[in-house]
């Protein structure tokens, strides 16, 4: 597999903390689209951080193992050192928000990475254009929508061209509609350049469409990992992980487990429709 | 950055852990920056907009610089630093015979916080809620009591002015300091270091 991240026996915990993450194991393939599920305080977060270098050597704690991103330890790096290649937009973008305008905010990480103006310019246009705000750049932080806000920060992100984005709850502040639409995005954004994202997300309805791996975190240890086809159901045998799980998945473990028969991972309720109906399932219900 | 080896412990262990490497948080170079630039600023503002009653107004700045030094615990080289400069910015606003001396009661207010802040630490009462207002009125105390005394010696004020009737003035002030670092403390904690510790995980 060619992996992208890749967590050895990974034990970490805070200063005044008990252990947040045991014995993590994963890889992470690249061009992949994770989502990172776990009940709250499971060690999502804190995993992400991991992931971005912020943990330990940011926040400062105790830890055993070794983080490899692009096949380099995240040992003794700087954040900054690592932000070329990891991209992280927090659960709260607004605090990763510095500027005063929108063409500066996206220019601000690009300069302090050296990019000459030119290049730093064109690539701030192309973000902006990439995330659905073209021609923005004179726009004032205030003059944008909460979502127009969020979209900016992911152009932050993408102007560097990570490799990896890891985004932390991206839709928990928003509206299904903007939901939705935040994650067409970063699916056009990782069929164009082929982006590696790592995703927490508790409503993974959202997700149905992109994601290719699942990470089930419980109690700071990885529960289940892999191809969602592979692991779904092994998630579904898990009372406290279930309910995490897309209604429609519940649907189809639980009429694989009434039925015995083995159903496709559904992406939508028409793909679940449409195989039920090819079945025989419904004849004889009426609308 | 500094590292080393500790041992994990028996109770953390539900199947054999290696030892886990300490590191500590290489975050503080940056952020203290942040924090004192962010509160001189409040207390310069507080300082130029706040009426002054009955004759006693409080300092701000002497407070702002107390929550910094009880924040951010610095070593003494950079409190005296820290002093230097909000000495600096007292002078263009202070209507005082001599505002040069602001410059010499800041060095040894921010000195004073800052020995004391080191105190409690090695006391263990680091954490002991009435710290931030020990230490504000501390501050204020020892650098109310210098620009004072530098005010005796310019003015030629006999030292019973100074004793009863200056220093009196600055306990009262550095009563009010010391409220207003122990109330703001916490609030400015929670704002600057919201994103840390296991609370988030």
């Amino acid at each position: 597999m060619n992996s992208v991240v890749s967590v050895t026996d990974f034990y970490f915990k805070y200063l005044r903390s008990d252990l947040v993450l045991k014995d993590i194991n994963l890889e992470i393939e690249k061009g992949s689209f994770t989502v990172i599920i776990g009940p709250s305080g499971a060690g999502k977060t804190t995993l992400c951080k991991s992931i971005t270098g912020i943990i330990p050597y940011y926040t400062g704690g105790d830890y055993a193992g070794d983080v490899k991103v692009l096949g380099e330890t995240t040992k003794g790096k700087k954040v900054s050192d690592l932000a070329m290649k990891v991209g992280l937009m927090l659960e709260d973008y607004e605090s990763q928000l510095v500027s005063l305008t929108a063409g500066e905010e996206v220019a601000f990480s690009l300069q302090n990475h050296g990019f000459p103006p030119e290049e730093a310019e064109e690539r701030t246009r192309k973000a902006l254009e990439d995330v659905g705000l073209p021609g923005r750049e004179s726009y004032q932080l205030d003059e944008l929508s909460g979502g127009q806000r969020q979209r900016l920060a992911l152009a932050s992100l993408l102007a560097v061209h990570p490799e990896v984005i890891v985004l932390d709850e991206p839709v928990s502040a928003m509206d299904p509609d903007g939901g939705e639409s935040l994650y067409k995005l970063l699916g056009k954004i990782r069929e164009e350049y082929g982006t590696t994202f790592i995703v927490v997300e508790h409503r993974v309805e959202f997700v149905l469409p992109f994601v290719t791996d699942l990470i089930a975190i419980k109690n700071g240890e990885v529960a289940a990992q892999g191809k969602c086809e592979d692991v779904v159901s092994c998630i579904y045998e898990d009372a406290e992980l279930r309910p995490l799980l897309p209604d429609l998945w519940q649907i189809k473990c639980n009429m694989e487990e009434k039925t015995q028969q083995k159903f496709a991972l559904w992406r939508s309720e028409d793909e679940a429709v449409k195989e039920l109906k090819a079945r025989g399932f419904g004849k004889g219900v009426r609308a | 950055m500094e590292e080393k080896i500790i041992a994990a412990t028996a109770e953390e262990q539900q199947k054999p852990m290696p030892a886990l490497t300490h590191v500590e948080a290489n975050q503080e170079g940056y952020r203290w920056v942040a924090i004192t630039a962010m509160l001189f600023a409040i207390g310069i503002i507080l300082h130029t907009v706040s009426p002054n009653v009955g004759g006693v107004t409080p300092n701000w700045t002497i407070a702002m610089y107390a929550i910094v030094i009880n924040l951010t615990r610095p070593p003494l080289t950079r409190a005296i630093g820290i002093g230097f400069i909000a000495g600096l910015t007292l002078v263009p606003s202070s209507k005082s015979a001599f505002p040069l001396g602001n410059i010499a009661s800041e060095l040894c207010g921010a000195t004073t916080c800052c020995l004391l802040v080191k105190a409690f630490v090695a006391c263990h009462m680091g954490n002991w809620r009435l710290v931030p207002f020990i230490t504000g009125f501390a501050a204020t105390f020892a650098s109310g009591s210098v620009f004072t005394f530098i005010l005796k010696l310019v003015l030629g004020l006999p030292l019973r002015v100074w004793i009863f009737a200056m220093l009196p003035v600055v306990a009262v002030v550095g009563v009010l300091n010391g409220l207003i670092t122990f109330g703001l403390f916490k609030p400015v904690k929670k704002l600057f270091y919201a994103q840390e510790g296991g609370e988030d995980k």
